[in-house]
């Protein structure tokens, strides 16, 4: 029983973790329409401006992270213009351009990161590296906590700003269709550069969390990318409540698969519950995806 | 029509001149050089072993470096300078082949420097024996790589299935541990290590609370909750470094501290201490050569003279893997002198190179070298005799067997701080 009620709590905190990293693309796919294959490469930057802070500054991750959000959300803003323009070029393929472009601006990152901080994996520590709660039998990590908090803050202030601004009626205009929003005035364009600002500076804070759990180092992009883009298809490709769902499912079905058959066959059995929703339900685990 | 030039025309042509001349000077000087001794490194400079990769490339760097300001290889009383070329295996198998055939095609390298991981060395193998080019592999550590008996490799550093398994009973007989859980990563080195520990289980007779393998990818609490559930003596990882500091980071959120964690490989490497901090002490390692050792060399002097010059030149403590590879050059160096031949070496020549390199018998600053000529670890330098070390304020510290020791093991392991 006690190794049960600890697997279900590392699922739950596994899914925050997933929620996190995946949140944002998710808003920014569904907006722009673009899969952003630079998302890893955002949570890996994010981890680092972290590391930066850490040992030249002195500054802990907790501080960090709103400066981190500030920095990359304005990097986005910026990037944010030549994404549309490239999704909505008049050229053949503009999805595939987009993706290309993403790949581009990712590849960029990870060379980048191994120019600037060598190859060796950094570890970021905070207030809360190493710190843990025990209820009875079970060990509560509060890094992870506070991750899981954080997914919880970002669903709850991404439903505000969605449902209760004209910012996030504008977002779901655009969402929804992009010629016809402009048409009723918004400022597509514009709209589009603040969503794809808003998805880098929670993925970059996402990834100052991932690196005080973790550790970060030039590679881990790759690896953030996929679990971003599993967790996005099992949620339903723009769906961001279905984030919510599917990455504590993610998250429970890797914990307690790795506790009672083997971690070895934790991504297996991932992979094929991917497979499953994806042949039963192809618009996602709630349904709402594009 | 005039034959008059253009001031347009004579600019473009002094351009296209100049620019030339900028591009075919270094072809006029390489040629009108000495003949050198081209090598080639093929190792992981990006990638997800791109740790390990550049550490290797460090120790083949240093070798060349200090022997070209000798002058280079002495070969029948001439001395030839070393160039070295770089191809990236990016830290997959088949990209490390395509490396190493460019560099034997396009740079013409008369020898191969191996590659960090097991994995691309085995893809390299075939290319070696299919141009004939002989390759030291300064860092592969599967027992697989020498069980294909390859005729053109040669390994400095003993196979994992040699090291692992003799530690378990050498720590098992230092701390009277009685039971160990083994986890690795699921890829060919770390499983082979974790197989080894498992091995030195059974060997020793000790409790086997578990063994489990997981994907490099997994999150690692589902691993640790269930060695914590377990609560063995002794916990064995078989990883490289990015898992071994997320285990003992994970470890530490989850409060699990086992009374001894024995890891291979990456915890000799100078980063694993520097960014665990404090919670890298008391780590138990496996390394087969360390500072202290008392051999020595003309080329880098004593075990600890090259410490301190790959400090020097790096910025940090090198590791066994470091070490094994600097020995390559002098293995080479060794090898070549025997030959008797100058470079540029044609295929016959790097087939006598090759049978040189099988009758080395040396010692080094890394320990002696002498590679099987027979059996499962064919052309593997079982030579060194591992030793278990411990993280002791940051540094690598040999703590057993008890003629290697240099202070007492720590057993069992305070809380974490």
């Amino acid at each position: 029983m006690d190794v049960l009620l600890q697997a279900l709590l590392n699922g739950i905190l596994i899914g925050g973790i997933l929620i996190c990293l995946t949140v944002g693309f998710q808003l920014t796919f569904g907006v722009l329409h673009v899969i952003d294959f630079a998302v890893g490469g955002w949570v890996m930057l994010g981890g680092y401006a972290a590391y930066w802070a850490s040992r030249l500054l002195g500054v802990d991750p907790f501080i960090s992270v709103f400066f981190v959000f500030v920095l990359f959300a304005g990097v986005g803003c910026a990037l944010g213009p030549l994404i549309y323009h490239v999704r909505t070029s008049r050229y053949a393929r503009p999805d595939l351009m987009a993706l290309a472009f993403t790949f581009g601006i990712f590849i960029m990152m990870r060379g980048g990161a191994l120019w600037l901080w060598s190859f060796d994996s950094r570890s970021v520590d905070s207030v809360l590296s190493g710190a843990s709660l025990s209820i009875g039998p079970v060990t509560v990590p509060l890094l992870r906590l506070s991750a899981f908090g954080m997914a919880l803050l970002l669903g709850l202030g991404l439903f505000v700003l969605l449902y209760r601004t004209r910012f996030g009626m504008a977002v779901r205009a655009v969402a929804q269709n992009r010629d016809h929003a402009g048409l009723m005035g918004v400022d597509v364009k514009r709209v589009s550069a603040y969503v794809y600002g808003i998805y880098t500076g929670i993925t970059a804070s996402a990834g100052v969390l991932l690196a005080t759990i973790y550790s970060v180092n030039p590679e881990v992009g790759v690896r953030y990318t996929l679990f971003a883009f599993f967790v996005a298809v099992l949620a339903g490709l723009g769906s961001v409540g279905g984030v919510l769902v599917a990455g504590l499912v993610l998250g429970l079905v890797e914990s307690l698969v790795g506790t009672y058959v083997g971690t070895r066959y934790s991504l297996l059995v991932v992979f094929a519950t991917l497979y499953l929703v994806l042949l039963i339900s192809p618009k996602g685990i709630l349904q709402r995806g594009i | 029509m005039t034959n008059k030039i253009s001031r347009r025309n004579f600019l473009k042509g002094s351009a296209y001149g100049l620019g030339a001349l900028t591009l075919g000077a270094p072809a006029i000087h390489v040629r009108a050089q000495e003949p050198v001794i081209r090598c080639g490194v093929v190792t992981s400079l990006s990638g997800e072993n791109r740790f390990g990769g550049n550490l290797t490339r460090r120790g083949y760097d240093l070798w060349a470096e200090e022997i070209n300001k000798l002058g280079g290889v002495e070969i029948n009383g001439d001395r030839y300078r070393v160039e070295m070329f770089y191809g990236d295996a990016q830290s997959r198998p088949a990209s490390g082949a395509d490396a190493a055939e460019r560099l034997i095609i396009r740079d013409e390298v008369s020898i191969l420097f191996g590659p960090y991981t097991s994995g691309v060395t085995l893809a390299v193998q075939p290319i070696c024996a299919k141009y004939g080019v002989p390759m030291i592999s300064g860092s592969a550590e599967s027992p697989n790589v020498w069980l294909e008996k390859p005729r053109f490799n040669f390994g400095m550093i003993p196979a994992v299935d040699h090291t692992a398994g003799s530690s378990i009973g050498v720590i098992a007989e230092a701390t009277g541990a009685a039971s160990v859980g083994v986890v690795g990563v699921d890829e060919p080195f770390s499983k082979e290590t974790a197989e080894g520990f498992r091995n030195g289980v059974n060997d020793t007779g000790l409790e086997l609370t578990r063994f489990e393998l997981f994907p490099a990818n997994a999150d690692l609490t589902p691993v640790v909750s269930n060695l914590k559930a377990d609560n063995p003596d002794l916990v064995a990882v078989g990883g490289h470094e990015e898992v071994l500091i997320n285990f003992i980071n994970t470890a530490k959120s989850l409060d699990f501290r086992p009374k001894a964690i024995l890891m291979h490989y990456g915890v000799t490497a100078a980063a694993f201490a520097d960014q665990l901090g404090a919670d890298a002490n008391g780590v138990l390692g496996i390394s087969v050569w360390t500072p202290n050792l008392p051999y020595r060399d003309d080329l880098f002097g004593t075990a600890s003279d090259y410490d301190e010059l790959s400090l020097a030149r790096w910025g940090s403590h090198p590791d066994y893997t470091e070490a094994a590879c600097s020995a390559s050059g002098l293995v080479l160096q060794d090898a070549a002198r025997r030959l008797g031949k100058p470079p540029v070496w044609d295929r016959q020549a790097r087939l006598e190179l090759v049978e040189a390199l099988e009758e080395t018998d040396i010692e080094t600053f890394y320990g002696p070298v002498a590679f099987e000529r027979e059996g499962n670890h064919y052309h593997n330098n079982i030579q060194p005799v591992p030793v278990v070390i411990q993280i002791t304020e940051g540094r690598v510290v040999p703590v057993a067997p008890s003629d290697a020791a240099q202070t007492e093991l720590v057993y069992p392991l305070p809380a974490f701080s």
